[in-house]
């Protein structure tokens, strides 16, 4: 069964989970079934199908963007990705 | 001699300013605000005594004083600045805590030939990114800076931005000793309380991305300034 890696920042959709075990073939039916068990998160993370522009989607070390857009194929073995930017660096504003 | 400026004097850019000091680098420190006591918790090169100091100064101060080379820049990074604060540089780090100054941090180093390190940390984890000449940059991964909470307004740990900020100060010295090992390629720190280590991930251009297309940018609005405070 493949994961997916959820990013500490949306961890608030799957009670603090970090990985979701799913059964899907291709990256957005694993998205779907992401948003069939924790309902919300996928709103954070598509935009009118599209993956949003400060999310990027990984299977394993490669981007889906090489692999085939959300369409990139997923095995049992295979881990997914979500990696967020992140605003926070302690630095130039306040922080 | 190699030069390196550093944007962002807090809690990533202490640490990396202060590990990479001592192999002789010549430092620029650019950060515009000054210190509070909210940040003393995590800003671990800052003392009580430099409180309502700016950041820049206390920080290349504190480099000065410990043998190495460093010159303060009171200045937020901008477009309109970056060549006056950038400089000669040969690498550039980010260590802001403004998501539209990463892109422009970004856009300058894609412009002017330099390799750079964006470094963010938030909450538990963080991420770290390598650039270089060549590859895949800032703005090929992601498009839009993200509308999500800053370390003031989320909270970061201590330990986790000493964590971040080594790493991107070792990634930083990788690039300026010539290895391109890691040029283009995101280090990803999930929870750095229970995975130490990274997820390393590698990223394609995007063909239509503006920076390395040499294409006219528009740059981000950058973050309302904010007064220091309390987080």
């Amino acid at each position: 069964m493949a994961s997916i890696r959820v990013p500490s920042a949306l961890r608030s959709f799957t009670g603090g989970a970090s990985d979701i075990e799913i059964t899907a073939s291709t990256v957005r039916d694993a998205l779907a079934e992401l948003e069939k068990k924790h309902p919300g998160i996928g709103a954070k993370l598509l935009h009118e199908g599209n993956v949003k522009p400060f999310i990027r989607i990984f299977v394993g070390p490669d981007d889906i963007g090489e692999l085939g857009g959300l369409d990139a194929k997923v095995s049992d073995r295979d881990e997914i990705s979500i990696v967020p930017a992140i605003a926070g660096g302690s630095g130039t504003r306040d922080a | 001699m190699m030069r390196v400026t550093v944007v962002g004097a807090g809690g990533l850019g202490g640490p990396i300013a202060m590990s990479i000091a001592p192999t002789g680098i010549e430092l620029a420190i650019v950060d515009h605000d000054v210190v509070d006591l909210s940040n003393l918790h995590r800003q671990v090169q800052f003392t009580n005594a430099d409180l309502g100091q700016p950041k820049a100064t206390r920080l290349a101060g504190v480099i000065v004083a410990n043998g190495g080379r460093a010159t303060a820049h009171i200045a937020k990074w901008s477009p309109e600045h970056a060549d006056e604060l950038g400089g000669d540089c040969d690498l550039i780090i980010d260590a802001s805590d403004d998501p539209a100054t990463k892109f422009a941090i970004s856009d300058w180093a894609v412009a002017n030939g330099r390799q750079y390190v964006i470094a963010s940390a938030l909450r538990y984890g963080g991420n770290v990114m390598a650039g270089a000449p060549g590859v895949a940059c800032y703005r090929c991964l992601f498009e839009e800076p993200v509308d999500a909470p800053t370390c003031a307004e989320a909270g970061v740990l201590g330990p986790v931005v000493g964590a971040i900020g080594g790493v991107a100060a070792a990634i930083a010295l990788g690039l300026a000793s010539g290895d391109r090992t890691y040029a283009g390629a995101l280090f990803v720190f999930d929870d750095l309380r229970r995975v130490p280590e990274p997820r390393i991930v590698r990223f394609a251009a995007r063909p239509e991305c503006p920076a390395c297309s040499r294409a006219p940018i528009s740059p981000f609005a950058p973050a309302p300034e904010r007064v220091a405070k309390g987080t």
